[in-house]
This record gives structure tokens, sequence and C-alpha cells, in this order.
């Protein structure tokens, strides 16, 4: 029996032959919510970029798997299929191609033959209304000319829509106003809610411990210079919006001396 | 204007063993002086053409060949066109199995890529093979006239045609169009009426068999009346290596408004060369679409000339150069007095060794106060043996004019390749979409779904064909 969850063991990883990430231990279980905070440049979308398989960043050892696969092993796409999700915190545009023709195109992919027009139609309506999002959107080209907010509620209706296994949402909150952030805690919990949605395992990372209040998480994990120093309870978020990484950057010194 | 409401002179019946007019093409005046000598037999030429041609020839001969070899990658010499393979005819040629004027809407089960997958309704049209007219739909709007552009036309329309026949296209500074009005050897003459504003689109279509080399110089004259409206779509099919040099006249009347589309599939040996013009009246519209699809050189001018207050031009065009093809696409608009409009978007790709070169211009003229021009041309390169010019100018001699121009170079971002694989969509798949999506801002303005459609399609099968994208 493999484990189950979304599991890195030891990964280290580089970009352009600098090692960011020094050994990273994480293991996100279905259903549970962890989050990774951490200061600017500590490896945190370096391990999402990993994790989704982009070709830049090099992986120098250790493993990642999900479910038991490995996921290293496969090109971006496998890595979507085994059931990896990655929101994006700059989502790239892809002009000429609508939001409609991506989103099936992407849950074909995914999940060939489950689901016919009528009802794939049913369900992109629904996850819009649950994100309050106009339907004009899906006749608009993917990511072009989108503004900041609208960027996230694209990746939330893609979350929703491809219903992953784990989904690592890469610094959704940063650039977003309180009513767009107030909207993405809503779509992750009503996905959490739904019978599809219910065992996704979620890895939320974050700089700023504001949208952990939206989306509460079971274990905060702290990430500083490539390694993960301290994980804990939600309580460990507190810490930091009330002390910033200082303590525990000082904390993580004292302990490696 | 109930005079102009004519049905279309009788057509050559597809079928007939009428005896082929043809001779070994080169120009020269040997040559023009037989073509003459056909066309005056048959009775389908005048002594007024007769002196434009010769003129025309000399003008042929004098003009330099327009940018030869712009690039290194270019492979075709416009000052050698292996014209003695080619040969000149008119007239009847027995056909081989001809398509009727297609009149339904296409089939999942279609094979034949070149043959036209047309909406169901025409309001008219011609069918050529070669020079030859051998086809018309049966089922034509009564208030418009499509006819073939024989002698008969030209004196039973002379008073629509004069001052558009043979003056809209500059001929006389143009090699191609030179060599296009000396050899003319078929036609179309499309009027819509005053008032007249069609639902369904007129078809012209030319057609190539494999075996056939028959050099194809066709002249369409299109003329709409104050406030016509109508859609033009000319489609190039076949499968040999034809040669077609043509011109295309416009006249758009007062509020007018013309959807003019062009399809070009032809063979994969194919040479076109087409001279295609353009002149507004007030608050007349020209909007040119163009699908540039097949053949191996493809030589396209699209020019607009704003003459009266509220006319306004649009450009649509693409090409997609896959194997060897070369295409060399020219627009141009002239807005010469003020307020007057146009709106210029070109998307151009090429991959695995494709060759093409984009020339825009927009001359904002002394007396065009008010106008606004926007040129926007994008490019993109699949491959590195694929090469793409792109050569903007703006020319602005009045005050008080907006004027746009934007144009990038790029090849597939990475980027979006990431994000669409991070979504599950394999590589492959991927470069697809986001290749298809680079035309889309063009494909978006052509004038009808089902136009629109088929032009996916015929590029979604294109690159099925390709051989190198990289990225």
């Amino acid at each position: 029996m493999p484990s189950r969850g979304l599991i890195a063991r030891d990964l280290r990883v580089a970009v352009d032959e600098k090692e960011i990430l020094k050994g990273i231990d994480l293991t996100v279980e279905p259903g549970r919510v962890h989050a990774l905070m951490g200061p600017n440049g500590s490896g945190k979308s370096t391990l999402a970029f990993t994790l989704a398989g982009h070709p830049g960043y090099q992986v120098l050892g250790g493993s990642a798997t999900i479910d038991g696969e490995d996921l290293l092993a496969l090109p971006p796409d496998k890595r979507a299929k085994a059931g990896l999700f990655l929101s994006f915190q700059y989502p790239a545009a892809i002009p000429g191609v609508s939001v409609a023709n991506f989103l099936r195109t992407a849950r074909m992919s995914v999940r060939p033959e489950d689901l016919n027009p009528a009802k794939f139609r049913k369900l992109v309506f629904d996850k819009l209304d649950t994100l309050d999002m106009d339907p004009a959107f899906l006749g608009r080209y993917v990511n072009d000319g989108f503004s900041g907010g609208e960027k996230k509620r694209l990746e939330m209706l893609q979350m929703a829509i491809l219903a992953p296994k784990y989904a690592v949402l890469d610094e959704t909150d940063s650039g977003l106003d309180v009513d767009a952030l107030q909207s993405v805690g809503k779509s992750v919990n009503a996905l959490r809610e739904s019978d599809e949605g219910r065992d996704i395992g979620f890895l939320v990372i974050t700089h700023y411990p504001r949208i952990l209040k939206h989306v509460p998480a079971d274990v905060v994990h702290i990430l500083i210079d490539g390694r993960i120093v301290k994980s804990g309870g939600p309580e460990l978020a507190d810490e930091i919006e009330r002390d910033g990484y200082d303590g525990v950057r000082e904390e993580a010194a004292a302990a490696r001396a | 204007m109930t005079a102009y409401a004519k049905r279309p002179p009788p057509l050559v019946p597809s079928g007939t063993t009428e005896p082929v007019a043809a001779l070994d093409f080169t120009p020269g005046l040997a040559t023009l002086e037989a073509a003459i000598d056909v066309l005056d037999e048959r009775g389908e030429i005048g002594a007024a053409d007769v002196a434009r041609r010769r003129e025309a020839l000399v003008r042929y001969e004098e003009l330099p060949a327009p940018g030869a070899r712009p690039n290194r990658g270019w492979k075709y010499d416009y000052a050698n066109l292996a014209f003695e393979e080619l040969r000149w005819t008119t007239g009847a040629v027995a056909m081989p199995a001809m398509p009727a004027m297609p009149q339904r809407t296409p089939q999942a089960d279609d094979v034949e890529v070149d043959r036209p997958a047309l909406a169901t309704d025409n309001a008219g049209g011609l069918f050529f093979f070669g020079a030859t007219v051998v086809d018309a739909p049966s089922n034509v709007d009564p208030r418009v006239t499509v006819a073939p552009l024989g002698a008969r036309t030209v004196r039973e329309f002379s008073a629509t045609l004069d001052g558009v026949r043979g003056e809209i296209v500059n001929w006389r500074d143009d090699k191609f169009a030179a060599l296009a009005t000396a050899y003319e050897n078929c036609g179309a003459f499309v009027f819509v009426p005053a008032g007249v504003q069609l639902d369904a689109p007129i078809q012209l279509v030319f057609a190539n068999g494999e075996a056939h080399d028959d050099a194809v110089f066709p002249r369409i004259v299109v003329v709409l009346g104050a406030n016509a409206r109508a859609t033009v779509i000319e489609r190039h099919v076949g499968e040999g290596d034809a040669f077609v040099c043509g011109i295309v006249e416009v006249q758009a009347g007062d509020g007018a408004q013309l959807d003019y589309a062009v399809v070009q599939q032809a063979g994969e040996a194919a040479r076109l060369f087409f001279s295609r013009g353009a002149r507004c009246g007030r608050d007349a519209q020209m909007h040119w679409h163009l699908a540039e699809l097949g053949g191996a050189l493809a030589r396209t001018v699209l020019d607009v000339r704003l003459e009266a207050p509220g006319a306004r031009a649009e450009t649509s065009a693409f090409f997609f150069n896959t194997g060897l093809q070369h295409v060399d696409l020219l627009s141009g608009v002239e807005h010469v007095v003020g307020p007057t409009t146009s709106d210029t978007v070109v998307r151009s790709a090429a991959t695995d060794r494709g060759q093409g070169r984009y020339a825009g211009n927009i001359v904002i003229l002394p007396k065009a106060h008010g106008s606004d021009a926007s040129l926007r041309d994008d490019a993109l390169l699949l491959s590195k043996r694929a090469h793409i010019d792109s050569v903007p100018a703006l020319e602005i001699a009045a005050n008080d004019v907006k004027a746009f121009h934007g144009a990038t170079v790029g090849s597939l971002d990475e980027d979006a390749l990431f994000y669409a694989g991070s979504r599950g969509i394999a590589r492959s798949a991927a470069l697809r979409m986001i290749t298809l999506g680079f035309f889309e801002p063009v494909i978006a303005r052509f004038p009808s779904e089902a136009l629109r459609d088929e032009v996916r399609t015929a590029l979604d099968r294109k690159i099925d064909d390709v051989t190198e994208i990289d990225g």
C-alpha cells in the first residue's frame, strides 16, 4: 500500500545552478490544509513550480510523490492527470483561446469521457455562480487583459472544474483586495464541502497570514532559506502575524549552530 | 437601376469538347499578339482593350521584379518565374469530373480538404476551372448580377464598368498587375444595385486540376451601389501547379458595405499573384479578409482608397507558411480626405522553412483631417529555419489625426505552454491550441460563423502536416 498524500522527501532543487530548496520534507494528506509560509526568497514558489514540473527547475536530489506515484518522472500534463493542481501566482495569458475552450480541453485531458457537454456546461455554470463570476468570462481569452483579481478567480474556477486530488495555491492572495480574497476563500471552502472536493489536500503558499483567515490551515510550516524550520498548528500563523519572520529565523539559526 | 438587374449570360456547359485555345506562355509580344488573336476571334475583345494590353506588356517588361529575395531564406526569385512551362488558354476545355458549385455544409466524413465546403446558400457565384467558367449556382438572387467578365458583359454594363474596370488597381506601377492586365483571360463581374442588401454570400471559385498547367489571368470587378451590402468570397482550390495572376477591383458606393473574403487553398505547387484594390465612397465600409493557406508562392496586394468622408477600411489578413511556402503580403490604406477611418490587423506565422513578408502601409494625405488609422501586425516564428519580415509604415501629412501602429515578432510562449501543461494539456495539444489561438483575433473578424469555422478547420489540418514546431 503506497502512502497517500502529496509527499516531498529531502527535496533539493536548484535554479540556474543555485541551490534554492535544501531538503524539503512535507506530507499533505487528503482533505487537509497545509500552509507554507515564508519571507520573500525563501523558496516557496520554487517548491510550487518544482512540484508542477516547470522545466527551469533542476531537482538535485530527494523525491516527490502523489499517492505513491513518482511526480518527478512525469511531464507537467501527466502530473495534472495524476491529480495535482497548481494555482499560479502569475497565470500566463493564452491569447485567442477562449476560457470556455480552455476549460473544456483541460477537463477532457485530465478526465476524459466522464462528462457529456450538457453536464459539463452545468458544472461550469454552477462553479461560476459559486465564484460570483459573470458567464461573459467564458468568452474572453485566457488571462488576456485580465485584472489581478480576475486571474485569481479564473485559477479558482479551473481548480473547481478539474477537482484535483491535491492543490497547491501559490500566493493566491497576493495582489487581491478584500472582496477578491473573500471570493477565493469562499470558492476553496465550497469545493471542500462538495462531494468531489472533500478529499482534496491543499498546500497554501503565502507570505501573509491573512488568506488563512478565509481558508483555515490544519498545519502551518515556516520555510526559511530553502528549509522548513518550524511546523505547528494554526497558532504558528498568528505568531508570524504578530512577530514577523525574525523570531523564527533566529530560532532556526540557533538550532543549526 | 432596374436596367442592370439582368441575368448573367449563358454559361459554357461543363463537359463541352469545343477546341482548346492554348499557346505556350512566355510573356512577350509574340504571345500577347497570339492571345489577342484568339480573343478577337471569339469576339471577346475591343480596340481599347487591345491598346491597354499592349501598354501593360510594355510596363511589365519595364518594371523591376518587386522585392526579389527579401531575405536569405527566400527561395523564389520573382524575376525568374518558369513561364515557359505554362499554357495560356481561353474558352472551353473538356472537363474532368468537376464538383458542382457546392451548396451544402461540410460533412464529418469529408476527406477532400481542397474542395470548398461552403455554406448552404449563395446569392450568386461562378466556378472557374483554369480560365473557363464551368458552373454557377442555380439559386442566384435575381437582384444581383454575377457574370463572366467577357466582351458582352463589358458592353452591357459599360455605364457601371467605366471608371472602375482597369482604373482602380494601378497596373502601370506593379509588375504583376501589368502582367494580369496584358493577358487577362477570364473574369467575373459582380454588381449589387443600390439598396440591395444580401444575406447569402456571392462565391467565386477558382479550381485547378493536377494535370493542368494553365496560366490563369482573372479580373474580378465588384460594384456596390449606394447603401448596398454584400459578402463576396473568392476561393482558390485544387491540386495542380497553377499559375494565377489576377486583379480584383472594388467600387463601394456611398453607404455601401462590402466584406470581401479570400480563402486561398491552392495546390502546394501553385503560384498566385493578386493585386486587389478598393475605392470607397461617402460612409462606405470596405472589409478585406484574407486567409492565405495554400500554394508555394503567394503574393497579395490589398489596397483601399478612402475618397469621401465617413469611409472606413478594415483589413483582416493572416498567413501560416509551412513546408517551403512563401507569402508576400502588402496592404495599403490611403486616407484621401477626412474624417476617414481604417483598422488593419495582420497575423503571420511560419514554421518548417516557411518564408514570409508583410509590408503594411498607411498613408494619410494632407486633406484627411480628423482621420483615424490603426495598424497592428504580429508574427509568430515556430521553427529556426522559418523567417518573417514585417515592415509597417505610417506616412502622415495631415494634422489632427489619430494613428496607431504596433508590431511584434515572437516565438511560442513557454510560460503559456507550461501553464496549459499544468492543466493536463499535453505539449503537442498545447502547441496546437496556442498556435490556432494566435490567428483567432483575425479569424474572429471574418464575416460568418461558417467561414470562421472553415478557416479554423483548415488551419487545424495544416498543423497536422507541420514537420517542425520548436518550442
